[in-house]
C-alpha cells in the first residue's frame, strides 16, 4: 500500500478522516478554482498530448458550459452528491482516472482513487502535478476530500474501500470488472463499470477518394491520432475499418489511403517495438487461418487483415499496436448488422447526420454508444459507454 | 571434417533449400491452417534462397494447434516451459518426427561427447519425466540427452535440494571415467552452484563435461555471463568442459551447440538467419537482429522455418577456428516484452495471486 495523497502512511486513518468531511454542492466554487488551477498546469505538459487534451477539457470555458447545462437540467430540483466515490483507474490510459475523478468532484463527492501500481512515466508526471496542486493552501477543501493511493491486488483492501464508498467506478476491462464485481459494495452504493470495448471507423470510399488533398491530409492525421495515441489499445481507438461504396471505388481508395497513411506514420518517427511487430505478425497469421479472413498484409508501420465479415470472437483477438481489420459494405445501412454488443465508438468520414441517425436506429444489438467524426474517437465526454457520470455521481431528492 | 558440421556453404544451402521447400509444400498440403496463412499472406512460390523461405513466429504455437498429421498419429506432445499463467506452445510429434529428432540430437552431440554412452548426472529432479506422453521443455531436453548417458543419476531431490551424499557416492564410483553432466542453465546455477557456495561445498567432478541450455534470462538479471558461469563452475567443481546449447521445444533435435571456441554452431540440417527486429528484412553477418531458425526435421507440424523472439548475431560461416563448418553465432537474449497502453489489462486482477 502506498498513499500518494494525503502525506500519511497510515491509510486506514486517512480513510477515517475522509469520512468526517462534509460533501460539497455540485459545481462548488472551491472545486471550480481547483479544476482551474489543475487545467492551467496540464495544458503546459506538451510532451504528453493526451494530458494537454485533458487540460483543455478542464479549462474554465468548458467547465462553465457544463455548469450551465447542469443548472438548466436541475432547475427547481434538488440534486445532491452521493458521498464517497471509489475509482479504480486503468493502468494504461493514464488520463482516464482524472476525468472520472474531476466529474465526481464537480458533483461534490469525496474521492478515493486507486491508481495503477505499474510505474509509468506519464502517471508519475501527472501524479506529481496533481500533488503539487493539492498541496497549495487555497485548495485545502479539495485536498481534505481526496485520497490517491495504490496497492497490489488485495481483495481485503478492495473490500474495505468498497464498503466505505457510495459509488464505485471500475475501469479496466472485462477481467477487472468481473474480479471487482465479486467484491461486495455497501448495499446503498451504486456502481459504474467500464468493460472491454471495440471500436471501428466507417469511411465513405467515394468521399475519401474525392476529398481535396488538404482534407485528405487532415483525415489521415486525425485517423493517426485516433489509432496511435494509445497504441490502438484505448477502447475507442478504431481497430476495424469499414469501407462503404462500390467495389472498384473501395479498392482504388484503399491503395491510396494506406500508402499515404504509411507516409504519415513514417513522418512521425514513432518508435516501433520489436515485440509488437512480432505480435502483429503472429496475430495476423493466426487470423488468416479463420474462414472469414480474405487476406493478411504485414507491413512495417502497420498491418492489415481483410475480412468477409468480422465475428465477435475475431474482434477479441485484436492485439493493438497498428493492426487494422477491414471489410466492405455497399452502404452505411448495411454496416448496422455488423455491430456486436461490444462495439463502442464509430468514427466516420463522409456521412451526414441523417445517414448516421438512420444507421444507429437500425443497429439491432447492444453495440454503439458514440458516433464521432474521425479525429474525435479519443475525446472523453461526460457521457461514456452510454452512461452519464454527473447523473451517476449524484442523486435526486424528491420533495412533494 | 566432423559430421554433422561438414557441409560447406554452397552445398549446405542447396541441400537445405531442397529439403525446406519440400517441407513447405508438405505442410501447405497437410496443415490447412498453415495453408491459409501462406496463401492469404501473399501466396507461396518455391524459395530460390533461404531468405525467401516463408517463416512463422514461434509464438503462433502458443496461439493455436498446428499439425500436419492426423491427430491419431500423434505419439508425443511437447510443451514449452512458460511461467505460470502464460500460454505454452504445443508441439505435436508423430513417430517419424520423434525418431528423426532423437537421431539428429545424437549426431549433433557426437563431436562433443564421442560415440560411447557416458555415466550421466542430471542436475534436475526425476519427477519432470512423470508423464511419458506429454513433455515440458525440461522433460524433453532431459529425455533427449539421457540417450548419451548410462546409469543416470538425478542430483536434485523433489524439493530441489541437492542429494550431495548420493552425488559424492556416484562420483567415487565412476572415478576415472568421463562423466556427462546435464542441466538447465539457471537450474545449474541456482540449485547446484549457488547451493554449494552457500554450504561451502567443494567437489571434484573429474573429467566431466557439462551440457546446459534453456536461456540466460535469470542469470542476466544477476549479471552472470558465460565467462563467469564457466569460471565459477571450474573453480567450485573442477568442471573444465562446458558447452551451452541454443534450442527450443518448437525445433527439438536440431539444436545449436557451442564448439570449443564458445560459438554456437549450425549443423548440416539446420540453419539460422538474422532478421531486422522491426522490418523482418534479412541482415548481413555481424549485425544483431531476430533469429530465424530453420530445420529439416519438423514433418508433423509446420515448424521448419520459425521466427524467434531472441536476438542474435552471426559471427561467421565455415571459418570457425574449431574446424566445424556452418554458421556460428551468439544469442543476446529475448526482445523486451511489449507493454501496450490501453484500457484493457489494468488492475491485472487475475494475473497475480495472493492477498498482497
Amino acid at each position: 500500500m502506498r498513499v500518494f495523497w494525503p502525506k500519511s502512511q497510515n491509510w486506514r486513518e486517512v480513510i477515517f478522516d475522509l469520512r468526517k468531511q462534509e460533501t460539497l454542492t455540485p459545481f462548488h466554487p472551491e472545486v471550480l478554482s481547483f479544476v482551474q488551477a489543475l487545467s492551467m498546469r496540464l495544458v503546459r505538459m506538451r510532451a504528453y498530448p493526451e494530458v494537454v487534451a485533458l487540460g483543455y477539457w478542464l479549462r474554465r470555458a468548458h467547465i462553465h458550459e457544463m455548469k450551465e447545462a447542469w443548472l438548466e437540467e436541475t432547475k427547481n430540483r434538488f440534486v445532491k452528491s452521493r458521498g464517497t466515490v471509489f475509482h479504480l483507474a486503468p493502468s494504461n490510459v493514464d488520463t482516464i482516472f482524472i476525468y472520472s475523478w474531476m466529474l465526481s468532484l464537480l458533483a461534490g463527492n469525496r474521492n478515493i482513487i486507486r491508481v495503477s501500481g505499474k510505474e509509468q512515466l506519464q502517471t508519475n508526471a501527472l501524479l506529481s502535478v496533481i500533488i503539487d496542486v493539492l498541496q497549495e493552501a487555497e485548495h485545502t477543501t479539495i485536498a481534505e476530500r481526496t485520497i490517491v493511493l495504490t496497492y497490489d491486488h488485495s481483495e481485503q483492501v478492495t473490500a474495505f474501500l468498497s464498503s466505505e464508498c457510495h459509488t464505485r467506478v471500475v475501469w479496466g476491462g472485462d477481467e477487472t470488472v468481473n474480479a471487482i464485481r465479486r467484491i461486495q459494495l455497501a448495499p446503498i452504493a451504486n456502481e459504474l463499470v467500464f468493460p472491454d470495448r471495440f471500436s471501428l471507423a466507417v469511411l465513405n470510399a467515394e468521399a475519401v477518394l474525392h476529398a481535396k488533398s488538404e482534407e485528405k491530409e487532415q483525415l489521415l492525421q486525425r485517423f493517426y491520432n485516433d489509432s496511435f495515441w494509445f497504441d490502438q489499445m484505448a477502447c475507442s481507438s478504431p481497430r476495424l475499418i469499414v469501407w462503404t461504396g462500390s467495389n472498384e471505388v473501395i479498392e482504388a481508395v484503399q491503395i491510396e489511403f494506406w500508402s499515404l497513411f504509411d507516409q504519415v506514420i513514417r513522418a512521425k518517427e514513432a518508435e516501433l517495438m520489436s515485440a509488437i511487430q512480432v505480435q502483429k505478425f503472429a496475430t495476423g497469421l493466426a487470423l488468416a487461418a479463420e474462414v472469414e479472413t480474405k487476406e493478411f498484409k504485414h507491413g512495417t508501420t502497420f498491418s492489415r487483415v481483410s475480412f468477409e465479415r468480422v465475428p465477435a470472437n475475431v474482434r477479441e483477438r485484436h492485439c493493438g499496436g497498428g493492426l487494422f481489420f477491414e471489410c466492405k459494405a455497399t452502404e452505411l445501412a448495411g454496416v448496422s448488422t455488423m455491430i456486436v454488443d461490444k462495439d463502442q465508438t464509430v468514427s466516420y468520414f463522409g456521412f451526414s447526420k441523417e445517414e448516421l441517425g438512420a444507421f444507429v436506429e437500425q443497429v439491432p444489438t447492444r453495440g454503439i454508444d458514440r458516433i464521432v467524426p474521425v479525429g474525435q474517437a479519443l475525446d472523453f465526454d461526460g457521457v461514456w459507454d452510454g452512461q452519464s457520470f454527473l447523473k451517476s455521481f449524484t442523486r435526486e431528492v424528491v420533495i412533494l | 571434417m566432423m559430421y554433422p558440421y561438414d557441409l560447406a556453404k554452397q552445398e549446405k544451402e542447396r541441400f537445405l533449400l531442397q529439403q525446406l521447400n519440400e517441407l513447405t509444400d508438405c505442410h501447405v498440403e497437410y496443415c490447412s491452417e498453415y495453408r491459409s496463412m501462406v496463401e492469404k499472406s501473399g501466396g507461396f512460390t518455391q524459395a530460390e534462397t533461404l531468405e525467401e523461405l516463408p517463416f512463422i513466429p514461434v509464438q503462433l504455437f502458443k496461439m493455436m494447434d498446428l499439425l500436419s498429421i492426423p491427430r491419431e498419429d500423434v505419439v508425443k506432445v511437447l510443451t514449452s516451459s512458460g511461467t505460470t499463467g502464460q500460454q505454452v506452445s504445443k508441439i505435436y510429434l508423430d513417430r517419424e518426427t520423434a525418431v528423426s529428432q532423437t537421431h539428429a540430437l545424437v549426431e549433433v552431440m557426437k563431436p562433443v561427447l564421442g560415440g560411447k554412452r557416458l555415466p550421466m548426472v542430471i542436475l534436475d529432479t526425476k519427477s519432470v519425466l512423470k508423464d511419458r506422453t506429454s513433455f515440458s521443455a525440461r522433460g524433453a531436453g532431459i529425455l533427449g540427452f539421457s540417450n548419451f548417458g548410462r546409469k543416470h543419476f538425478y542430483a536434485l531431490n523433489e524439493d530441489m535440494t541437492v542429494d550431495w551424499d548420493g552425488l559424492r557416492h556416484y562420483l567415487d564410483e565412476h572415478r576415472g571415467s568421463t562423466i556427462l553432466l546435464f542441466g538447465f542453465t539457471f537450474m545449474v546455477w541456482e540449485y547446484f552452484y549457488q547451493e554449494a557456495e552457500k554450504q561451502n561445498i567443494q567437489l571434484d567432478m573429474g573429467e566431466s563435461i557439462l551440457i546446459h541450455g534453456g536461456g540466460w534470462k535469470k542469470l542476466q538479471d544477476e549479471a552472470v555471463d558465460a565467462d563467469i558461469f564457466k569460471r565459477e563452475l571450474k573453480e567450485r567443481f573442477g568442471i573444465r568442459r562446458v558447452h551451452n546449447y541454443y534450442g527450443m521445444v518448437e525445433q527439438v533435435g536440431s539444436i545449436f551447440v557451442e564448439c570449443e571456441q564458445g560459438h554456437l554452431h549450425t549443423p548440416n540440417y539446420a540453419d539460422v538467419l538474422i532478421r531486422d527486429a522491426i522490418t523482418f528484412g534479412p541482415l548481413p553477418m555481424g549485425e544483431q537482429g531476430l533469429i530465424q531458425v530453420m530445420s529439416v526435421l519438423p514433418k508433423s507440424y509446420p515448424g521448419h522455418s520459425l521466427l524467434t523472439e531472441d536476438l542474435g548475431t552471426i559471427l561467421g560461416e565455415d571459418n570457425c577456428s574449431c574446424g566445424w563448418k556452418g554458421k556460428y553465432f551468439t544469442v543476446a537474449g529475448r526482445i523486451p516484452k511489449a507493454e501496450l497502453r490501453g484500457c484493457s489489462d489494468t488492475f491485472a486482477f487475475d494475473r497475480k495471486e495472493g492477498n498482497g
